[in-house]
């Protein structure tokens, strides 16, 4: 009895599950460790690896550069606090400093572009253009030439920035962030705002104006003291948040009724995304002023690289530092000794882009 | 697959803005089965289907999943015993049709559970249910017309739902490109889903339904089986046309001829 037992085969398991690899889609890499597993997106690994890489190296040009030229090795062993005391000042109360301003302000400003467009499913609806960076500008203009109020110049950008998103969403009433009418109420909004900000600068003294020129332009020469600390814990806390709202950001690309019905609860994701962008934005305006072209031109540059299975958030903040570090770089050297502010450098080169952008035939949505 | 639940709408109407739309209705889907939901345009089909799928907040009365009222349940437990395919479905540019049915997976996804055993295999029955197998590496857009609409309701399919709300699938579909889609519904339904289509075309309704839903101004005027439900006096009250009901030759189910607008 026992014999006709034992030679029966035993019985697979009947779970699938049983073989522990699950192989993953084309395209991807699947860790998984326990009961967890993660699918890692090749194609944006390698893209986001290749964005490092350049920044990494055109970081180490911008400490390099200027004036004062300095070798690869010579920056480094400034930078460690080692050789020449003048390189040393030079590369670590200097370069570096803006350097890493750069990187911070160049990562938000893109991180909040990508949110945002995404959010209105609309490339050319960054925060810059929908107003919201003029508004953070007025705001810590009023604050910089003493309109009686005390708030430091960060926190009034917030307040700024904060203030044109609630009017932009009023005018375009009824919370609706997509189409058109939104970006028109927003370019309206920051008009305004726009104007308001030069009447302040018009009403002062010519030396309180040029304390305040410097948010008028955008620039990483004039970085107000704890702004930039204060970016950093905004980006540390805004990346992952951003990265956690990645699942319902993919979905959101889809028509309201697909996002839903995948379970997307639109009303509360779009409260936070929105929040999230709007807060970046303010921040980053607090540090540099309103070079907002690098919220269109960094997710601009992420999503030509990537596939469109995801919403490139690291690559667009990678992207935008990026071009932050080399739109400074090229303002300070190619005028040199002059030092071109960086929001007209990225004026000068967002400028072509956004109409190149307009010119090209219109992408079909897919039904 | 869990068991067929039911969905059931008790007293329930909405409204665009202040028009009201649908008032006071009541209807239940046979579970296990696939009902139809017809009408002339403006009839209130489609809002009805996006209030069963929560697109619509009710003014008053319920929709019921299983006794539970949807607008208290979370969004993603809605995901996962729901889904819809709306009318307007659009997606990202350059996704294929492999990325597309994947995100029905969604909400049965975490951050730490990203790609799980049962992920691939849904993927895989979804695939294989709307016989998608050679083009699952193909763009959406290098689709025809039948073969994306097969796609999207190969999305809804992995979402692995009991139950599955279809706006007009076959609308601006060809001929054969709908009877795919009439085809992959049936086997749908034989393997124990609960369905609900709204359809413009009453001759497919009556040929492929099992249940009819026949609405006008907001209300419900008819519902049953198709065979007994459909009347001439039914098609000229929902459309104002007479006709003659013939039986279909090879099914049985009625056929609409000698049309004419009364």
């Amino acid at each position: 009895m026992s014999e006709t037992l034992m030679s029966e085969p035993l019985p697979m398991p009947a779970r699938a599950d049983a073989p522990r690899r699950v192989a993953p889609p084309p395209g991807y890499w699947r860790l998984a460790w326990g009961e967890r597993h993660l699918l890692i997106e090749r194609r944006a690994l390698i893209v986001s690896l290749l964005l490092l890489g350049l920044l990494t190296a055109s970081s180490l040009a911008y400490l390099c550069l200027g004036q004062q030229v300095l070798s690869p090795a010579g920056a480094w062993a400034a930078l460690k606090g080692e050789g020449d005391p003048l390189a040393g000042f030079l590369v670590r109360e200097l370069r570096f400093p803006r350097l890493l301003a750069a990187w911070l302000t160049g990562a938000a400003f893109a991180l909040a572009g990508c949110l945002m467009q995404t959010l209105a499913r609309n490339r050319l609806a960054t925060p810059g253009i929908i107003g919201i960076d003029n508004g953070a500008t007025a705001f810590a203009v009023a604050s910089v030439v003493g309109l009686g109020v005390s708030l430091a110049p960060p926190a009034m950008a917030l307040v700024g920035a904060a203030t044109a998103a609630a009017v932009t969403f009023g005018v375009a009433s009824g919370g609706d962030t997509r189409g058109y009418r939104f970006i028109v109420a927003g370019i309206g909004v920051g008009a305004v705002f726009g104007a308001v900000t030069q009447l302040l600068l018009a009403r002062v003294d010519i030396d309180t104006a040029n304390q305040a020129y410097p948010w008028t332009v955008g620039t990483l020469n004039a970085r107000p003291g704890g702004a930039v600390a204060v970016l950093g814990i905004g980006l540390a806390l805004g990346w992952p948040l951003a990265m956690a709202l990645a699942r319902p950001l993919s979905l959101m690309r889809f028509s309201d009724a697909v996002a839903r019905g995948l379970g997307v609860g639109l009303r509360r994701r779009r409260a936070q995304i929105l929040g999230l962008s709007v807060l970046l934005t303010a921040l980053a305006v607090a540090v540099a002023g309103p070079v907002g072209m690098v919220g269109l031109i960094g997710p601009e540059i992420a999503r030509s690289l990537s596939t469109s299975r995801g919403v490139p958030l690291t690559a667009s903040a990678l992207a935008g530092a990026l071009v932050m570090v080399l739109a400074d770089l090229t303002g300070r050297l190619l005028l040199a000794p002059i030092e071109l502010p960086v929001g007209i450098v990225t004026a000068v080169v967002g400028g072509p882009w956004l109409l190149w952008i307009l010119m090209r035939p219109t992408h079909r949505r897919v039904s | 697959m869990n068991a067929p639940q039911r969905l059931q709408v008790e007293a329930l109407s909405l409204s665009h803005g202040r028009t009201a739309i649908i008032e006071d209705l009541a209807v239940e889907l046979p579970p296990g089965r696939v009902t139809a939901i017809v009408g002339p345009n403006g009839c209130g089909k489609s809002t009805l289907l996006a209030g069963l799928a929560r697109l619509h907040a009710p003014d008053s009365g319920a929709v019921l999943l299983d006794g539970q009222d949807i607008q208290r349940l979370p969004p993603r437990e809605l995901a996962r015993r729901l889904a819809l395919l709306p009318q307007e479905a659009t997606a990202p540019e350059g996704l294929t049709v492999g990325d597309l049915i994947r995100f029905g997976r969604q909400p049965h996804q975490g951050w730490l559970r990203q790609w799980s055993g049962d992920d691939r295999r849904a993927v895989e029955e979804a695939v294989a249910a709307a016989g998608l197998e050679a083009l699952a590496d193909r763009p959406l857009e290098a689709l025809s017309g039948g073969q994306r609409q097969r796609a999207w309701i190969a999305m809804t399919i992995a979402q692995q739902t009991p139950l599955l709300l279809l706006d007009e699938p076959t609308s601006a579909l060809d001929l054969g490109h709908q009877l795919e889609v009439f085809e992959l519904v049936r086997r749908l339904a034989a393997d124990g889903r609960t369905l609900a289509l709204v359809l413009h075309d009453l001759a497919s309704a009556c040929r492929y339904a099992d249940h009819l839903v026949a609405m006008r101004d907001g209300r419900i005027v008819a519902q049953g089986a198709p065979a007994e439900v459909v009347t001439e006096a039914l098609v000229h009250e929902l459309y104002g046309v007479t006709c003659t009901l013939v039986p279909d030759p090879a099914t049985g189910t009625p056929i609409l001829t000698d049309l004419r607008r009364a």
